[in-house]
């Protein structure tokens, strides 16, 4: 008996394997002129409604699927053309305010602007005339008119980043009733305001007025998708908003059968929770200056996998040519033995730093705290941060300094080296330093050479994530060289409400990214503006904040510029923000089919570059 | 069985039912002052005017704008209706649809685990039972002690590794097209068998171990009952007295053991499914806390209770079938 169960034991056993085993061992990568590329996620998305998409790698397929007026390209602080071709600020009669060289003239917009009577600057754009929606109907300053009014009226759009992307739009409206008119086209009321449009570029030339900042056309021109207006107007309706909790079978559909202007359109049949499929338009309007076409693959496929150790493996065993997720550089090693595979170590534009919480609220605050308000205390621990060491240690090398001005030194135009020439350079003089600071403020050592503060050991905690304890590892060595104790405290799922909002913490770890796009956000939420922004630690800084504020609001681009190279010395000055370092973009691919791949700043191997000098491998 | 009894535990089951649905629907908000800022966390370029107006917005389209009072009747009239509430995903699909998209694959994998690792399990525990302290004792022994040793995702990924990646034995990971290509066909049926594969033998050796284990132990306790003892001294052949009276007397820890099982059947398992990228419940609930979607977790926490009462209360009463003398809760 005993005998007859093994055997029927042994035969259930081979059932499964039998039954799993696999039909063939075809190629993973049939089709030579797709590309496949990995994507580490829980779940693709199924709705591709673009102002909805805010998560994993819904917004990168929607600003594939839909194009904005512009793209900005930090590096030259310019907007390179999209759907847009090309910008100006104008004057009241809608002449473009430009100088003989036909760059923009600042003196004359300030000087025209500066008058009282406008709350305003007047913006022109004109669209390429040969785009078409991926339906095929021709896109018009019709569409864009479409997609900015509705962004503005809640009523109808009922959705809240595009309350944010619109607030420097002088166009609102108040319960679903437009009381203030920002947008003109030749159909909606340019000439009545003064500007006229011949009716040949009635399609092609739309006006709007912003506030009256240089900044305020950033997120009109770059994070509001455009919308097809003939797609979209007939179903939204006061009663069946655009993001609606209830969305009818008609708005469903359109979710999940996306119509955009960008150059990828979704293959509906073969996409879904685990892959997304995307075929390159042949009607794209922009192309590469020899007229050929602007991506040289013909299709991408991305495919789901949920851990990232199983997508690394498939990248490595030729399952997949790309995987489109960062990497944590304990990779490398395992990379570099690897044929056929380019691996990307692109600089990042995000830099890591050490809060401290310097002005916490009355009922928060304690005598240990009460030591971080003093600038000399921040900056003895700013002294002993050792960048070189972290980078080496917690980045295993994939990552460049930080200054302390928080502004990338690859940004040349606008990277001030006076912020990091505030400290001496060498680190055993930057310690001798520090403990002289510290030596005034707490001179009493415990037995284990910790500083004392009333008798009790100086001792902070460090909020971060679980991936960020080797770098309160790490600062715990580097502090302990002047004698502060420095301790992890786990961050949890919303750090926001639970310890920054409320300043209940002493140090936390935060990334920050400062660019010439983001500045006029940036700079306040981090520095000036108190309550829920990203000042997390209270910083009041007259000085800081007034430079801030004219930076924000003058006309006169030169000046900003001057101003936003003043702001970062003073960044540096407060020790509130102290930089740990910039880590690098780890990604890869496999060269085997396709090459190309270019490194781009703050971007993994999948981006707009590469897709643009892909080509295929011969003979492969 | 006494019909009394019966009501007795439908209308307990119901009380508890009653509790999970009310403490489902209050513990997401304890320590939340407003659930629109879970839906919407702050965003760094908006001013706490515009975050203002967000989160009024946000409220009105999820009905966070009436009292808490109120939004717990119109969550206990929605479950009335069937309607377990709407995602805070894109496109704001209903959380049932998501459930309903998702339960299937679960199943897939769990019942197939359940019964391979019952059947093999509980043949193995006899086995080793039988052969009580012989090489079949001591490797149902020793592979328990490893087993507890061994996380499933480590067996998950080493199978994933070596019979997937590296012999190309079984599908590594799920077929990207398996779900949205699915044709009951017998090529359809046999691409999920081959796609379930892996994952499946990465959950049933822990649950043939456990099955197998609970068998033994079973076994041999009944083989040590008076009971037993009066079959062989009647003469009764081996056979008869190992499979009509030690195993039938041994099944009441092994429902035990299923009826908790079949509770867990529902819920899938998160690093499993991440591994081979199977679309299950698990990582429907792992995505749910990611982008806090808590109408979806209390969709899933929901459906996750209601289950497994159910199944503990089936398991009652199928104990009582199979044993008259246990009355719970029956003072007499």
């Amino acid at each position: 008996m005993t005998k007859r169960l093994m055997l029927l034991l042994l035969v259930g056993l081979l059932v499964v394997p039998l039954a799993g085993c696999q039909g063939g061992r075809g190629s993973h990568r049939p089709d030579p002129n797709t590309l496949y590329v990995g994507s580490v996620q829980s779940s693709f998305p199924s709705a591709y409604m673009p102002w909805l998409s805010r998560e994993g790698i819904a917004p990168t397929i929607a600003g594939m699927l839909y194009d904005s007026l512009f793209s900005y390209d930090e590096v030259t602080d310019s907007y390179l053309p999209a759907i847009g071709k090309e910008w100006y600020y104008v004057d009241e009669d809608g002449e473009p305010i430009l100088t003989a060289d036909g760059s923009i003239d600042y003196a004359r917009l300030e000087e025209i602007y500066s008058d009282p009577k406008y709350d305003y600057l007047a913006v022109k754009v004109v669209i390429h005339d040969n785009i078409t929606w991926s339906d095929g109907v021709p896109l018009t300053v019709e569409d864009i008119y479409y997609s900015f009014d509705l962004a503005a009226n809640h009523a109808l759009s009922n959705h809240a980043g595009a309350l944010a992307w619109t607030s420097d739009l002088k166009h609102k409206y108040t319960n679903g009733v437009l009381v203030q008119k920002g947008i003109f086209t030749y159909e909606r009321g340019a000439l009545e305001q003064g500007y006229y449009i011949a009716p040949d570029e009635k399609d092609t030339v739309i006006y709007f007025h912003v506030n009256k900042v240089l900044g305020a056309v950033t997120p009109l021109f770059t994070s509001v998708l455009i919308l097809p207006r003939h797609i979209w107007e007939p179903v939204v309706t006061p009663q069946n908003q655009l993001n609606s909790s209830a969305p009818n079978e008609e708005l469903l559909y359109r979710y999940t059968h996306p119509v955009g202007s960008g150059a990828w359109v979704l293959d509906t049949e073969q996409s879904g929770s685990q892959q997304i499929v995307l075929h390159r338009r042949k009607d794209y309007h922009l192309t590469k200056d020899d007229g050929s076409p602007l991506y040289a693959v013909d299709t991408i496929k991305f495919v789901l996998y949920q851990e990232q150790n199983v997508a690394i493996y498939a990248l490595l065993k030729g399952h997949i040519d790309v995987l489109d997720s960062s990497v944590s550089s304990n990779y490398l090693l395992l990379f570099a033995k690897e044929k056929d595979l380019f691996v990307c170590n692109a600089p990042g534009t995000f830099t890591q730093t050490l809060v401290f919480n310097l002005n916490p609220v009355t009922s928060e605050r304690n005598p240990m705290r009460n030591l971080l308000a003093n600038a000399e205390f921040r900056k003895a621990m700013a002294l002993a941060i050792n960048q070189d060491e972290l980078i080496k240690n917690v980045l295993d090398g994939a990552g460049v300094w930080a200054s302390a001005g928080l502004m990338r030194p690859t940004l040349e135009e606008f990277y001030n080296p006076q912020a990091d020439s505030l400290l001496p350079s060498d680190y055993e003089q930057r310690l001798a330093l520090a403990n002289s600071i510290l030596d005034q403020i707490a001179p009493d050592k415990d037995g284990d050479g910790y500083r004392l503060l009333n008798g009790q050991r100086i001792s902070f905690k460090i909020l971060g994530t679980p991936r960020e304890q080797d770098v309160v590892s790490f600062l715990q060595i580097q502090f302990q060289k002047i004698g502060i104790d420095v301790q992890y405290a786990p961050k949890g799922a919303q750090p926001e409400s639970t310890y920054l909002y409320t300043s209940k913490f002493d140090l936390t770890l935060q990334g920050v990214i400062f660019s010439l796009s983001n500045v006029d956000i940036m700079y306040p939420a981090h520095f000036s503006t108190l309550g829920r922004t990203s000042n997390y630690g209270r910083l009041v800084n007259e000085q800081l904040n007034a430079a801030i504020e004219e930076m924000r609001y003058t006309l006169n681009l030169n000046r900003k510029y001057e101003l936003i190279k003043q702001i970062q010395p003073m960044i540096a000055q407060v020790y509130y923000k102290v930089p740990l370092y910039t880590a690098n973009v780890i990604s890869v691919a496999r060269t085997d089919r396709f090459t190309g791949y270019q490194v781009v700043e703050g971007a993994t191997v999948l981006n707009s570059a590469s897709l643009q000098n892909l080509r295929r491998v011969e003979g492969r | 069985m006494k019909l009394s009894y019966v009501i007795k535990r439908v209308l307990y089951s119901l009380f508890v039912f009653a509790v999970v649905i009310t403490l489902n629907f209050f513990i997401p908000r304890i320590g939340v002052a407003d659930p629109a800022e879970r839906y919407y966390p702050p965003q760094g370029n908006m001013s706490d005017i515009e975050y203002e107006i967000v989160k009024q917005l946000t409220r009105e389209q999820y009905g966070f704008h009436v009292s808490t009072w109120q939004q717990y009747l119109n969550y206990l009239k929605g479950l009335a209706r069937g309607d377990l509430g709407t995602s805070f995903r894109p496109g704001s699909p209903k959380v049932m649809d998501l459930i309903t998209e998702r339960l299937p694959w679960t199943l897939v994998l769990s019942v197939s685990t359940m019964l391979i690792g019952l059947i093999v399990g509980v043949l193995f525990g006899v086995v080793a039972a039988v052969k009580r302290g012989r090489w079949q004792d001591t490797l149902l022994l020793n592979a328990s002690t490893v087993m507890v040793a061994l996380p499933s995702f480590f067996i998950a990924l080493i199978l994933s590794f070596y019979l997937g990646f590296e012999w190309e034995i079984f599908p590594a990971y799920t077929d990207s097209t398996m779900v949205s290509e699915f044709a009951w066909t017998w090529e359809g049926i046999s691409r999920v068998a081959r796609n379930a594969a892996l994952p499946v033998m990465s959950m049933m050796v822990g649950s043939i171990i456990s099955y197998a284990q609970g068998t033994r132990n079973a076994v041999i306790a009944v083989t040590n009952e008076d009971f037993v003892l009066t079959a062989r001294a009647k003469g009764l052949k081996t056979s008869t007295i190992r499979y009509k009276h030690i195993l039938r007397n041994s099944l009441l820890p092994i429902v035990t053991s299923l009826g908790m099982s079949i509770s867990g059947l529902i819920g899938g398992q998160v690093v499993i499914e991440q591994v081979f990228n199977w679309q299950g419940m698990g990582t429907l609930f792992l995505e749910a806390n990611q982008t806090n979607d808590y109408p979806l977790m209390m969709g899933i926490m929901l459906l996750l209770s209601g289950f497994t009462i159910f199944a503990i209360l089936v398991t009652d009463l199928i104990y009582v079938l199979l044993d008259p003398r246990v009355t719970v809760g029956d003072k007499r």
